[in-house]
């Protein structure tokens, strides 16, 4: 039985299973949250698989259609790609258990949720794993074109027209990525990473197709001052959704930022020293705008367009000690997915039981959902960084680095952005606690949307006694 | 125009200054790019060499259906993600139902006969000339939709159940000859000897209806009535 099951091709399977389910999510409207969630727990054990594959084997590399590099399309699982979808692989499920109760009811919207997600579901899995650059475009595309479906579906005027921006962003971005896709290729002869890891050679020939992805990605990540589309997407869509969004879809291009910077090693001081600038800009800039929120899905946005931000610090640092800066800034990117997912979810639910989700009138939200409240905590632990959570293992990683090298302007903004996350968390908990003047209606709220939350944000917090184990994975990817 | 006087979302002159100028230098950078350095030689060669175990002679086909297949198949998905999206926006809107123009209905009466010809001509024409599956249901799409606007559709509402599974039959088929190849060693989409031709016609035959299907229900822009 066991032999059996690891002969089993998961790295196709993680991709495959989720494309069946959408398919048939999509035929079978009716059954959709049943075939939804069976689907869901199917992927997440196929990831599963590819995990331990890696853990027992080392990388792992599919040749589809048996051609191999250049000819055909390379799969490959190194420890980065498995990070990213083991993170995959938690989120969804956790957003899973959790919309299946969420959208009871809404019997209009549950049909539709399945198949978009799971279509998502796949293109992440693809996109983790592909060492293709224009398969990377093919995947990248699935997952814009139904992350925007996702957003819409929620309905309202906001909603359809927050979408609209993101359509429009996420195109613009593809494009851009693909003009460099079309360059590389007139350039070197292949579209292959590893090939073109062997064929680049520096230059303008490598500089502006390089520019171009990477520019296209930034939009697509909503990194400061590409972030203008996100707040809207991520703060209107409905809880699961931004969940998803927030917690993996912008994780996915930042992961190809870096898949293509390990591949290609920039030289030079300038990109790196901007896109940290940018990142700086991005935490004080998404932290404030948290601050004056008034509601508490838009603040947990912004806070995303913050915490974005310090996965960029990582790029000035990395000129001496790229081992820890680097791991630092992939940590961060894997506890914040957790953290925000919880965060959002919790949202979700807060917003479930009062019918609203104004910060001002939460009105001792405490009382009545004791566990959303503590997930909602526990989330903000990680995000601010405070030990024991993930998100402390990568800001102190990060801050490590940046007092090894001197440079201590960097750990001056770490520091700083941690303090204007405690506010904003600290802001949402004290009016959770004090009574509003007004009344309010109150509604049931499904018990696992508080527990999915309240695990989820256990897990944010857990990462960080993982790190021990889970950073050396990186070993070999990281330059 | 002054700034005060604009509407209100639209761009101010100095942002629509700084744009112009970010899209030169891009330009300039892509022209730069362009003329410096050789060009590399493609992989023409390697796909002429290949082309006889590909089960296509078309050097197009062989790429999109067997060399790059795996590309070919998230498109699909790509394409039934499009429309799976357009369908939970809404139920599609009604179509003005007005006496069509005699010029349509005549030029209908000739086109949409001859439409699943030239379709059928299309897809069997693609493993050695030009043509293939999108082509083929591009055309029959076209049909479609010039039935749609000619206000003549059947008195029966277009049924939700036939038109999701003929959505899905193009990446469904895609997906399972990709898996059903696998047993025996060899890896997803990997054809056995022999077989590429026939099971690179019969996927694309799934893919023509699928096309045909979505870019149609992309037109009509919402999801069949009875369609929860």
């Amino acid at each position: 039985m066991s032999t059996w099951l690891a002969a089993l091709p998961w790295m196709v399977l993680a991709i495959a299973i989720p494309l069946l389910g959408a398919l048939a999510a999509f035929v079978q409207p009716r059954r959709a949250q049943v075939i939804g969630l069976s689907f869901s727990f199917l992927t997440a054990g196929a990831a599963v698989g590819v995990v331990l594959d890696f853990i027992t084997l080392g990388p792992q590399q599919h040749a589809v259609g048996g051609w191999g590099a250049p000819l055909g399309i390379d799969l490959v699982a190194d420890g980065l790609s498995i990070l990213m979808l083991g993170m995959s692989a938690v989120v969804g499920v956790a957003v899973s258990i959790y919309a299946r109760a969420y959208f009871v009811p809404y019997p209009d919207k549950a049909p539709r949720f399945w198949p978009l997600w799971l279509f998502l579901w796949a293109a992440l899995n693809a996109l983790f794993q592909s060492a293709d650059v224009f398969n990377l475009y093919v995947t990248l595309e699935l997952m814009g074109l139904s992350a925007v479906a996702l957003v819409a579906l929620t309905g309202s005027g906001p909603a359809l027209w927050g979408a609209m921006r993101y359509l429009l962003v996420s195109l613009l971005g593809s494009l851009a990525y693909l003009v460099g896709v079309a360059l590389l290729y007139h350039a070197y002869g292949t579209v292959d990473l590893t090939l073109l890891a062997e064929r680049a050679d520096g230059g303008l020939q490598l500089a502006v197709p390089l520019g171009a992805m990477i520019a296209g990605l930034l939009l697509k990540t909503g990194l400061f001052p590409f972030h203008v589309w996100l707040p809207p997407a991520h703060g209107s869509a409905r809880a699961p959704v931004s969940a998803l969004l927030s917690g993996l879809v912008v994780k996915a291009s930042f992961y190809l930022v870096l898949r293509l910077w390990f591949t290609f090693v920039p030289e030079g001081e300038g990109l790196p020293l901007l896109l940290g600038c940018l990142g700086a800009a991005a935490i004080f800039w998404g932290s404030i705008q948290a601050l004056r929120q008034k509601r508490l899905k838009l603040l947990v946005a912004y806070s995303t367009v913050a915490q974005l931000g310090y996965l960029f610090i990582a790029f000035p640092l990395a000129g001496l000690e790229p081992q820890m800066a680097w791991s630092g800034s992939i940590y961060l990117a894997l506890s914040h997915a957790f953290a925000k997912g919880a965060m959002f979810l919790a949202a979700g639910a807060i917003m479930t039981q009062g019918g609203h989700d104004e910060i001002d009138e939460l009105d001792l939200v405490v009382d009545r959902m004791p566990l959303t409240l503590a997930a909602f905590a526990l989330a903000g632990i990680s995000l601010a960084g405070l030990p024991p959570s993930g998100g402390f293992v990568g800001k102190w990683l990060l801050l490590e680095s940046a007092m090894a090298q001197g440079k201590g302007i960097w750990a001056a903004i770490i520091i700083v952005g941690g303090l204007l996350t405690a506010t904003y968390v600290f802001r949402v908990l004290g009016f959770a606690f004090t009574r509003s003047e007004h009344h309010h209606e109150r509604h049931e709220v499904p018990a696992a949307m508080e527990w999915t939350a309240l695990l989820l944000a256990l897990g944010a917090v857990l990462l960080g006694f993982v790190a021990p184990w889970a950073l050396p994975l990186l070993d070999g990817v990281l330059p | 125009m002054s700034s005060a006087s604009r509407p209100p979302g639209e761009p101010g002159l100095l942002l629509r200054a700084v744009l112009a100028l970010l899209l030169l230098a891009a330009a300039a950078g892509v022209a730069l790019a362009l003329v410096a350095g050789q060009v590399a030689p493609g992989l023409s060669g390697a796909v002429a060499a290949a082309l006889p175990d590909s089960g296509a002679s078309n050097p197009v086909t062989a790429v999109l259906l067997n060399f790059r297949g795996y590309d070919t198949l998230l498109e699909m998905a790509v394409l039934t993600a499009a429309v799976v999206g357009v369908w939970s926006l809404g139920p599609a809107p009604r179509i003005r139902e007005t006496e069509p123009s005699p010029v349509l209905l005549g030029m209908n009466s000739v086109l949409i006969p001859l439409a699943p010809l030239i379709c059928a001509y299309l897809l069997w024409a693609g493993s050695s000339r030009p043509g293939g599956a999108f082509q083929a249901g591009a055309v029959l799409a076209a049909a479609g939709v010039l039935f749609i606007i000619s206000g003549r559709r059947p008195a029966v509402h277009l049924p939700a159940a036939p038109m999701s599974w003929g959505i899905v039959a193009g990446l469904g088929v895609f997906l399972a000859v990709a898996l059903a190849v696998m047993p025996g060693g060899r890896e997803l989409l990997e054809y056995p000897r022999g077989l590429a031709g026939a099971l690179i016609l019969l996927v694309e035959t799934a893919a023509t209806v699928s096309i045909a299907l979505i870019l149609a229900g992309l037109f009509i822009g919402g999801r069949p009535e009875d369609e929860p």
